[in-house]
């Protein structure tokens, strides 16, 4: 039949796309898992030779790579809860009738933290929470040591990420409540006027597409942060606020060793595409 | 090892000198190399600002443009290392001493007897390798035997303290030994909401260098052995260590998070009594715009330890990359014998930089000025080349060295179970390097 797209027009459009893949991001993957089968240190590029699945060995065997996942899930499962909480709350309150100058008002102001650069964030944060001259102190009446103390630190880096991701949360989450039709809602309200009845049974399945897409988003944003945290903390004090991805890029490119870093970035990455693949099983169900 | 590089280094001046003293000019030695490019990266430093004020009546004279990219510190070695290794742009190293080894077994540097070899019209017969500080040129510059980069930007640690505060406590002078810092200083000043004393122990370099080798070379301790195995076990290692644990209790909350910014500007606000730091962040210290002490301020040697007054040591020497064409050596030669040299020291220091000249020292005036002068110069005399270990493998040791460190400094490990766990890694690091094998030679 002539109505058929011709293969042509199909490479056509798929091709730039598929290209800029294989460019941007395949051949670099391949080009990482080569590397960490290798001895490769940028300051020693005489003695590179294959030592097969010795980098691997190397990082899991390593205490400092799971301590840095550790603490990396931590933030994860702190972070996490506070902004699907704290979302959901902001999304409900948004979604409710009437006050549409405030409702959007609200809405515009809720991108500002989102479109904050990460760097940025970290040194506002540095400022803000300097024992002797930040904010935060100021307005508590405190001497609290921040950034020195480990606890601190990692609280600070939790304040952050909650402060700039809960937005996008409460945004993902509001776009899902607009698509519970209105009779179903209004047939609800008639038969129930407890909210979460409402929201358990009637708000949650259309809620559950968003919160899926939010977990994967925000899992993988956790595990790759690095640009507020180094700028924030470097990793510290001690080691109590170095990440994964501060780790990787420690071993990269300060001692230089990228064929370990590569093993560490793609068992890394092993992680996270089972994680996502959990979260769809598990969660995902089509409304 | 001194010795050797000194008389090379002198036969080579001076048979450079021959016959050309009268003559030689910059502006005629550079004509073959004018309208050359050099690149090199820059830090944001007073000693930097300095260079490149003058750097017009350089390029004005030479034809040379010379190209400068400034970054901080922390990210110097790796843009560096990236653009050696891709053969990049740079004509020019800026080498932190701890960089050398890495630098020259690499051979991303030429020794400088292989350039003034290669090119013996640029060689200024007034160079004077003897006028250089000898400590400073061999720590630096200097790598086997072999002298790769002229010192530039050089530092010594000093101890600052706040002659008013002092006074008010009933001191009439800085203390003389760290134990009299610690016993009788830090008791009398800590008090108030200030501190007697503040030591920048962030986790990067500063760890390494200013807080965690600071309190080892005057106790007696080292990071290694003469068989290069770990030294950190010592009874003088600990000592050093353990004193640092105890100088904590008249130090600030959350010095592990103090970088160089914090130290100095506690100080420099009058919120403590005394800081060790290099000698480049005297002008910060003394300038009434960025110091409310500035009238203030006394320079020393660093305290003595039980061991001797060992200082940090710190610094930045040039020296000309050999992945640069011809033109670009030369050129490269010429601006790096410029900016080092005895003629320009002067000028270098009154704008802000700390030349390693000896002559720039010489007139007793420069010394009402620059307060820090005397005290420099004697911590010049006696310090530790390897006050930090020079070798390729430093990089990957110090990092070992900022995560214990800090963390001894916090009470997450004790001082013997850190220095434990430092020295089996840097070992570990060590024996995959080859020094253990004798496929490396025990260089540091």
């Amino acid at each position: 039949m002539r109505g058929q797209v011709s293969r042509k027009t199909i490479l056509a459009f798929i091709g730039p796309s598929v290209i800029a893949l294989a460019v941007i991001g395949i051949a670099p993957l391949l080009y990482a898992v080569w590397t960490s089968l290798h001895f490769y240190n940028l300051t020693k590029l005489r003695q590179v030779r294959f030592i097969g699945l010795e980098n691997y060995q190397t990082v899991l065997t390593d205490a400092a790579f799971w301590q840095a996942m550790g603490r990396t899930f931590l933030l994860l499962a702190t972070s996490l809860p506070l902004q699907l909480a704290l979302g959901l709350g902001i999304a409900l309150v948004l979604h409710r009738p009437g006050l549409t100058l405030v409702k959007t008002l609200t809405r515009l102001s809720l991108v500002l933290p989102m479109a904050t650069t990460y760097a940025v964030v970290g040194l506002l944060g540095q400022v803000m929470f300097n024992q002797q001259f930040g904010v935060v102190n100021q307005l508590l009446g405190q001497n609290i040591n921040w950034i020195g103390n480990a606890s601190n630190a990692f609280a600070m880096i939790v304040f952050w990420d909650v402060w700039q991701w809960t937005p996008f949360v409460a945004l993902v989450l509001l776009a899902g409540l607009t698509m519970v039709p209105g009779e179903v809602e209004e047939a609800a309200r008639l038969e129930t006027s407890n909210w979460w009845t409402i929201l358990r049974h009637v708000q949650l399945p259309f809620l559950m597409p968003g919160l899926v897409a939010v977990l994967i988003l925000r899992t993988a944003d956790t595990l790759k942060l690095f640009d507020m945290v180094f700028t924030l903390t470097r990793g510290g004090p001690g080691n109590s606020t170095e990440m994964i991805s501060l780790l990787i890029q420690r071993v990269g490119f300060r001692v230089f060793d990228q064929g370990l870093a590569s093993a560490q970035a793609v068992i890394l990455l092993i992680i996270t595409i089972v994680l996502a693949r959990l979260y769809i099983r598990v969660f995902y169900k089509e409304v | 090892m001194k010795l050797r590089i000194l008389a090379c280094t002198t036969a080579l001046a001076a048979s450079a000198a021959t016959g050309a003293m009268a003559e030689w000019s910059l502006k005629e030695a550079a004509a073959p190399y004018a309208g050359t490019t050099v690149d090199v990266i820059f830090l944001t430093r007073p000693g930097y600002d300095a260079i490149k004020a003058m750097l017009p009546a350089f390029e004005e004279e030479t034809g040379i443009k010379v190209n400068i990219t400034d970054h901080p510190y922390e990210n110097a070695l790796g843009e560096q290392v990236r653009d050696f290794v891709a053969g990049g742009d740079l004509d020019i190293a800026l080498i932190d001493l701890v960089w050398i080894g890495n630098f020259a077994e690499n051979e991303w540097i030429l020794p400088l007897e292989e350039v003034q070899a290669k090119f013996p019209d640029i060689v200024d017969p007034a160079l004077d390798m003897d006028d250089f500080f000898p400590l400073v040129l061999n720590a630096f510059g200097g790598w086997n035997g072999k002298i790769y980069g002229l010192p530039f930007d050089n530092y010594s640690g000093l101890l600052f303290y706040n002659r008013c505060m002092l006074e008010e406590a009933g001191f009439d002078g800085p203390p003389e030994t760290w134990q009299e810092l610690k016993d009788v200083y830090g008791p009398a000043l800590t008090k108030d909401g200030k501190y007697a004393f503040a030591l920048q122990s962030k986790r990067n370099e500063t760890q390494s260098a200013d807080s965690f080798a600071r309190m080892l070379w005057p106790f007696g301790g080292s990071f290694l052995d003469a068989d290069f195995r770990s030294n950190l076990l010592s009874p003088e290692s600990q000592a050093g260590l353990q004193f640092r644990q105890e100088l904590m209790a008249y130090m600030p909350d959350g010095i592990v998070a103090w970088d160089h910014a914090e130290t100095v500007n506690a100080f420099a606000q009058g919120d403590v009594a005394m800081i060790t730091e290099w000698s480049s962040f005297y002008t910060t210290m003394v300038d009434p715009a960025t110091s409310r002490v500035a009238d203030c301020v006394g320079v020393a040697p660093e305290p003595a330890g039980p061991a001797g007054r060992k200082p940090a040591l710190g610094g930045f020497s040039l020296a000309v990359a050999s992945q640069a064409d011809e033109a670009e050596q030369a050129a490269a030669y010429l601006f790096i014998q410029w900016a080092t040299s005895a003629a320009n020291a002067r000028e270098y220091l009154e704008r802000g930089g700390v030349p390693a000249r000896q002559s720039a020292y010489a007139d007793p005036a420069l010394a009402e000025r620059f307060r820090f002068i005397p005290a420099l110069v004697e911590s010049w005399q006696e310090g530790v080349p390897e006050f930090r270990p020079r070798f390729a493998e430093w990089p990957e040791i110090t990092e070992i060295v900022q995560e214990f460190g800090t963390r001894m400094m916090m009470g997450e490990i004790s001082i013997e179970d850190g220095a434990r766990e430092i020295g089996t890694r840097m070992e570990a690091v060590l024996e995959r390097a080859g020094y253990y094998s004798g496929d490396k030679p025990l260089a540091q």
